[in-house]
């Protein structure tokens, strides 16, 4: 048993944190909230210098060959800074998927302009009344001739605005019966029939709204098996709400700090707030809340990182993460008192932002009802 | 980071699971704190010690010298956490000895105080059981606030006052006893000692106090011209809120790990319950509130075991666990509650059937549990002061009282 970083996450951690802190200050994430490409093209290209967008990549494709663990040091110190960007929507949604179930031809092709900076994307996954359940996708793809014509509209694609390539899920559909099973398509956004929006949100993230319309896709373009991608799909959403974990992890880690540090500056009845237990001891549940979530992230992680099964402790995780990011947050404003509400404080960066996270890939129910049939029943 | 146990942990755990197969009886359902107010429960959990002694298990990471086997701090909490799974008695043995007195000598005793005693309490016989005196009627909480005064008298100390909510004092051969030896010190903090008191001295008077289910486990106890041998302070004199501050965090730091492996036992009783019964004519596991609350519970006991698992790691590098043993303490309380009170819910009326009555479920684990765990979340700290000791040892917070 070891609680302790390797000395090479360490110093990642070091680095991410100093790197974040300079390169994008809480006034340019504000900033990028009102920015139409949603992140900072600059910092993107130092981070890919830095081989943070490769990290987990082969170094045949211009990664760096660091461990999952790794990258999830690296996600939490991106979620304490609260970081806007495709980061999480070009790696977990798309280089992983991609390194795991992507042809040589496709790997080769597609991973080294993700490394390298050159290339952002994302996934499109959700839609009107469906999420992961394959039922309600009806995004489908007709078979014509060799060739795949995609149809549907997908909700709250992150950063579909700005990416230049999206995974689609879609079901394939064959005499007007559609498929059971899920397939993935490798998407050029830049390809005729697609049509994205930017939708308005309150998290600070970028989200979209994209429709397709007659796309053509060829059978290369499909990630994966055609039709039985079901299994593929729950494993690259079980890494990717990982990541998402440990990236929440962060947020709370870092909200837990300033609300500390805030309730030992703030004077009211002539002494700081802090000094009250009924603060006081707000600020212990919020610690015992970050640090249950942080171990139970690790585990999952860990459990992840030598390829054991972790089902279960991940859907403790992500459940844990959703419930604990909520009242984390909503405690942070609230021991700011007012100045908690304002726009003037970074606090409500970090309640707002956690709307983006709690429902992907699916909501605390979903992974209750998951953990209810891990304990047997 | 690697959370995986040795394969020495994972025998032990085997091998404590047998041994509970085979020493506890079917139904054999008493808490931590309670076998010492019955004769033939408390005649039985020294049994058990006995023959955890002779396994090497009662104070399994002690030193041999003193009458351990060295064994590691991540075996010790797997043991503590079967242990309290399997329900296995006598490990508490009066409460004190075991957990705090033990490592408390080691920290600051005399060797001589430690070849005396801790023998004595690694052997699992009866003069091996301590009870401890710390509480007294107007220092609770505010344990800084106790009165009852040790002058110094030649080669000794006269002792007098009272001490309240003393566990096992009926049983104890000795009493690790905090006493004010400097009534006009600065702070009161710095006028506290500690001593070791032979039970059988003359002047102690006990008296039986029931806890609201009529057992006997508290007891006040009287101290009237008491004589101390000189030899018996532990540690400096007027450095015993100091020293008692670590022995707390030892004394509260296994709680993780005892609280683990019984919300785990009642999480799986009604894990099994809930699968085996019908209520209106539908199996209750198909239930998805039922489904729901017994998931966030196993979350929270997950994260429970992690908290365990750190503490243990921690001391096993070296760290005296502060604010660690308070957060394990205060979380494991809360989870206790929660369990036992998702337990009645899903019991619903037979919750109130008294534990050995035929319609008590689960063997009246749940009842016990809903009874046990207010007491068992003020011993040792209220969840209110562990939270003022997170507050000021971790988050840096002002003191508050």
């Amino acid at each position: 048993m070891n609680f302790n970083c390797t000395e090479q996450q360490t110093m990642l951690r070091t680095m991410a944190r100093d790197f974040l802190i300079k390169e994008c200050p809480k006034s340019r994430t504000r900033e990028l909230e009102r920015d139409q490409k949603g992140y900072c093209p600059v910092t993107w290209n130092h981070m890919a210098e830095l081989g943070w967008i490769g990290l987990v990549l082969p170094e045949q494709y211009g990664g760096s060959n660091a461990n999952f663990m790794d990258l999830v040091v690296l996600m939490e110190e991106m979620g304490r800074n609260i970081l806007p960007g495709p980061f999480f929507s070009t790696v977990a949604l798309a280089a992983l998927p991609l390194m795991e179930y992507g042809s040589d031809e496709q790997k080769s092709r597609y991973l080294p302009p993700i490394a390298h900076g050159e290339k952002i994307w994302t996934l499109a996954l959700n839609e009107t009344s469906a999420d992961c359940n394959c039922k309600g996708i009806k995004t489908a793809a007709r078979l014509e001739n060799g060739e795949y014509i995609l149809n549907g509209e997908k909700l709250f694609v992150p950063y579909a605005a700005i990416a230049d390539y999206m995974l689609v899920v879609a079901r394939i559909k064959k005499d007007r019966v559609l498929d059971k099973g899920f397939t993935l398509f490798i998407v050029n956004r830049n390809k005729p029939g697609i049509d994205v929006e930017t939708i308005p949100t309150i998290t600070g993230e970028m989200q979209c709204r994209v429709r397709l319309k007659g796309v053509k896709l060829s059978e290369t373009d499909v990630l994966g098996t055609a039709g039985n991608a079901g299994n593929a799909l729950g494993r690259i959403l079980d890494k990717a709400s990982l990541l998402k974990c440990a990236e929440v992890s962060g947020a709370c880690q870092s909200v837990l700090d300033m609300t500390n540090t805030y309730a030992r500056e703030r004077l009211q009845f002539g002494k700081p707030i802090g000094s009250f237990q009924v603060i006081q001891h707000r600020l212990v549940d919020m610690l015992a809340d970050v640090e249950g979530l942080q171990y139970l992230v690790y585990q999952a992680a860990w459990l992840m990182s030598i390829g054991a099964d972790c089902g279960e402790q991940l859907a403790m995780a992500k459940a844990k993460a959703n419930e604990v990011h909520q009242r984390v947050a909503l405690s942070g404003v609230k021991i700011h008192g007012a100045i908690g509400f304002s726009m003037d404080h970074d606090i409500g960066l970090y309640y707002r932002r956690v709307m983006a996270s709690k429902f992907f890939p699916r909501d605390t129910d979903y992974y209750l009802e998951k953990v209810a049939r891990g304990i047997g029943l | 980071m690697d959370f995986s146990l040795g394969q020495r942990e994972e025998a032990l755990r085997e091998e404590v699971r047998k041994f509970a197969e085979q020493e506890i009886p079917d139904g054999w359902i008493v808490n931590f704190l309670d076998e010492e107010s019955r004769d033939d429960d408390w005649a039985f959990s020294l049994s058990i010690s006995k023959k955890l002694a002779d396994k090497g298990w009662l104070v399994m990471g002690w030193p041999k010298k003193y009458g351990g086997r060295d064994a590691s701090c991540i075996e010790q909490m797997v043991f503590a956490m079967e242990a309290a799974y399997w329900g296995i008695p006598g490990l508490s043995m009066g409460v004190s000895g075991t957990g705090w007195i033990g490592p408390s000598l080691m920290l600051y005793g005399s060797e001589e105080q430690r070849l005396k005693y801790m023998p004595m309490i690694a052997s699992g016989g009866p003069d091996g059981i301590w009870c401890t005196g710390y509480s007294e009627p107007n220092a609770g909480s505010d344990f800084a606030n106790i009165q009852t005064r040790a002058v110094r008298n030649g080669d000794g100390y006269i002792v007098n006052g009272q001490k309240v909510w003393t566990s096992c004092a009926h049983r104890a051969r000795w009493c690790w006893l905090a006493v004010k030896t400097d009534p006009n010190a600065d702070r009161p903090q710095n006028g506290i000692s500690l001593m070791i008191v032979d039970m059988k001295s003359p002047g102690i008077t006990i008296k039986p106090l029931l806890n609201y289910t009529g057992e006997h486990i508290f007891n006040e106890v009287f101290f009237d011209n008491v004589r101390v041998p000189a030899v018996d302070l532990v540690g400096e004199e007027n450095r015993g809120w100091y020293q008692l501050m670590k022995s707390l965090a030892y004394e509260r730091h296994s709680f993780g790990g005892q609280s683990y492996g019984t919300g785990k036992r009642i999480l799986h009783g009604l894990i099994k319950y809930v699968a085996e019964t019908k209520h209106n004519g539908k199996l209750m596991s198909r239930d998805p509130i039922i489904r729901h609350r017994l998931a966030e519970n196993a979350i929270e006991l997950e994260t429970l075991k992690m908290f365990a698992y750190e503490i243990a790691w921690k001391m096993s590098t070296g760290i005296v666990p502060i604010y660690e043993s308070s957060r394990n303490k205060s979380f494991a309380d809360h989870l206790l509650e929660q369990l036992a009170l998702a337990g009645t819910e899903i019991l619903g009326f037979s919750s109130q059937a008294e534990q050995h009555c035929k319609l008590a479920r689960l063997k009246g684990l749940i009842q016990r549990q809903y009874l046990m765990f207010p007491g068992t979340a003020i011993a040792a700290g209220t969840d209110e002061i562990e939270k003022n000791i997170i507050g000021k040892f971790k988050l840096g917070l002002p003191r508050s009282y």
